[in-house]
């Protein structure tokens, strides 16, 4: 049994967690904005490698994905076009990604997604990329500036939504993104002022100061770091106001360097990771400290962050672990192969402030990763551990009723899914003071009104598709009778399977010519869970199709092993067709 | 009623037209023997690849099977996609269902 006072030490996960070495977009994002601060941008690490890896997420339709071949969200775009131009490099058609930016615009702010509830999450991002890349204004700033206006809730800070500002939810994180988008959609401010009580919004980012000097995120936030410190100072500095102690805040910062000179999150962690540093040189900047004496300890380690063939990931490649690599490896390996390090590692990624399982440890915890951790085995004895990741998840429920990546992101359907998972896995979902009756109502309403029968989108609004609409049964059926009809929820899941059957095997997310593996591991799971009877050599001609000695293909036409995520799937998957149903663990991606 | 299928040499120059509308000019100089991901990298990626099939079989009027037919490899190089799209319309024209 893992002790809580382990896992939830501030220190980095202990253990063994798998790292695939490839680049992530917000460490990319993180490295070259710290290089730029620094104006030591010409120390990027194989800069057209890292330009390539950056262009290569523009989409068709103008915005940018997080990975190649997803759908683009206004995160990445900014990200990769935030980037791309601190690089000094050409951003291809804005044309084009103005006009996808348009449509995430709800009519009074945007949201992550065309048809998704807006969030200043979003809303910071997409109202930068409109006015600082493609050369445009916001799509209706007196609308947008009364939604910003809504933001603020009663003791001053700003949340992340208008309705969770009328449930009291500030964090410092969405004032800075509030501001921000303030500043970008007004010219710095020339073109109107902004929409909050401004001292009673200085008043409480103020409070969020420690007498170490740090920030927290909010009042219940455990531990001040370095990405609470960055963001309330760097609000505080766009609305013209500083820190009521910016010297204590100034060495609590300096007191933050590791051995090589550049930045840990909080006393007492132990990597000095790339977030580290981009928000330590941002408060610092923001604080108009001066960067030189951090700038060659700084970049040299941002250096060692570098991936071969170009973008960063968080730490040395080699040992920059993540959550879902780690967890498939755990998984895949079975439980006739025990992965304790591996499970232990998992554990370490709950640390201070969130109580949910973070991606990479230190960047924030996230829905789907903490049910794949939960998944495989992590916190299977730590009731206090798993108290926390309950008491985490309430927190999360957005007031649709739905669920979003992380805090304060609007709601999808594979997020909703996955906590409602998560829920079952802690206890059952009627047990962890979740609005059940909300979350029905968010499944419902993405549901499409005309069409076919059964069919949802991922959000309100967005293209049907097979999994969002088997995920939403999946929800029924655990939410139970009193909600739901189960009757129903098999029947859709029936229809769903026939509609989306490939002739020649496995299951396909469009239409019904193409099959994947991530609608494929959907479709038995979805079958099992409704207690339908499987055609198993019809999977197995799939399975056998994508998987090779080179590991297992996202689907028949992607080229090569899709990475440890895929295989993981590949390998439960033929598990399951050689055992009795129910054997599949509910693990989605999208 | 016998129909004629297109020889080879045809099937090439019109796989060639399709797949230069669909990739752009990076496709140009890529010869028919090349493995289109080596020689493309992220430019034919399986979403490209997708599209390329799709076309393919509007042009010549075939269908392909993604499970069935191992289109990683036949559709990795222009010489292969010529050979499977022969031999689907040589099958197609011997079990008389072509239009």
């Amino acid at each position: 049994m893992t002790a809580t006072v382990t896992t939830t030490a501030p220190r980095a996960p202990q253990g063994r967690g798998v790292s695939g070495g490839e680049p992530d977009l917000w460490c990319t994002y993180a490295a070259v904005r710290t290089l730029g601060w620094l104006d030591r941008a010409d120390t990027i690490t194989d800069p057209d490698g890292t330009a390539a890896y950056l262009s290569g997420r523009r989409n068709a339709d103008g915005g940018y994905a997080w990975s190649r071949g997803m759908l683009s969200d206004a995160w990445a775009t900014f990200y990769c076009t935030q980037a791309l131009r601190d690089m000094g490099r050409p951003v291809p058609g804005t044309e084009a990604t103005a006009g996808w930016l348009e449509r995430t615009w709800s009519g009074d702010a945007y949201a992550m997604l065309p048809g998704q509830a807006p969030d200043v999450w979003a809303t910071h991002f997409s109202a930068r990329t409109a006015v600082e890349l493609c050369g445009g204004p916001v799509p209706d700033r007196a609308r947008l500036l009364d939604w910003l206006s809504r933001l603020q809730c009663a003791e001053g800070g700003l949340s992340w939504s208008p309705e969770d500002a009328r449930r009291g939810k500030a964090d410092v994180r969405a004032c800075y993104y509030g501001v921000m988008a303030w500043r970008a959609a007004t010219d710095n401010g020339a073109s109107g002022a902004p929409p909050w009580d401004v001292e009673a919004l200085a008043d409480w980012l103020r409070d969020r100061q420690g007498e170490e000097g740090g920030f927290r995120f909010a009042p219940a936030a455990e531990v001040p770091c370095l990405w609470a410190t960055y963001r309330a100072v760097g609000a505080l500095a766009a609305l013209g106001r500083a820190p009521r102690d910016p010297g204590g805040c100034q060495e609590w910062v300096m007191r933050r360097r590791g051995p090589s000179g550049a930045f840990v999150r909080w006393a007492g962690y132990d990597v000095e990771d790339v977030w580290a540093s981009f928000c330590a040189v941002g408060t610092l900047k923001a604080l108009g400290a001066p960067l030189a004496p951090v700038a060659d300890a700084v970049t040299s380690r941002i250096a060692e962050l570098g991936c071969p063939g170009g973008g960063y990931t968080y730490r040395e490649p080699r040992v920059a672990a993540d959550a879902l690599s780690t967890a498939a490896a755990v998984l895949a390996a079975g439980p006739a192969a025990p992965r304790p390090d591996e499970v232990r590692w998992l554990e370490g990624c709950q640390l201070p402030n969130e109580g949910g399982v973070m991606y990479m440890p230190g960047r924030g915890s996230e829905v789907r990763c903490t049910l794949w951790a939960l998944a495989a085995g992590a916190f299977a004895e730590d009731r206090a551990a798993r108290h926390r990741i309950a008491d985490w998840l309430a927190g999360l429920q957005n007031a649709d009723g739905g669920f979003g990546y992380w805090e304060g992101r609007g709601s999808d359907l594979v997020s909703t899914a996955a906590a409602v998972e998560t829920a079952a896995l802690l206890g059952g979902p009627d047990g962890l003071g979740l609005d059940l009756a909300g979350v029905l109502a968010f499944v419902d309403s993405c549901r499409t009104a005309e069409g076919e029968p059964f069919a949802h989108g991922n959000v309100p609004g967005a293209e049907p598709g097979l999994r969002p609409a088997l995920q939403a049964q999946r929800v029924r059926l655990l939410l139970g009778p009193g909600l739901a009809p189960s009757d129903e929820a098999r029947e859709a899941v029936g229809v769903l399977l026939a509609r989306h059957r490939v002739r020649g095997g496995g299951y396909a997310g469009e239409g019904n010519r193409v099959p994947d593996l991530l609608s494929t591991y959907e479709a038995v799971l979805a079958a099992d869970r409704a207690g339908l009877a499987l055609d198993t050599a019809h999977v197995l001609a799939f399975t056998d199709r994508v998987r090779g000695a080179d590991g297992t293909a996202w689907s028949p036409l992607a080229p090569g092993g899709g990475g440890p995520l895929a295989d993981c799937l590949g390998t439960l998957l033929a598990r399951r067709l050689a055992a009795d149903p129910g054997a599949l663990p509910a693990l989605a991606l999208s | 009623m016998t129909t004629t299928l297109p020889s080879p040499e045809e099937i090439h120059d019109r796989t060639r037209t399709v797949l230069a509308t669909r990739i752009g000019d990076a496709f140009t100089d890529v010869p028919s023997d090349a493995e289109l991901q080596t020689a493309l990298g992220e430019r034919y990626d399986s979403l490209t690849a997708m599209e390329c099939i799709s076309a393919i079989e509007s042009e010549f009027g075939i269908e392909v099977d993604f499970v069935a037919d191992d289109v990683r490899f036949w559709f990795s190089s222009v010489e292969r996609m010529v050979r499977f799209t022969h031999e689907r319309l040589e099958d197609t024209a011997a079990l008389g269902l072509g239009s």
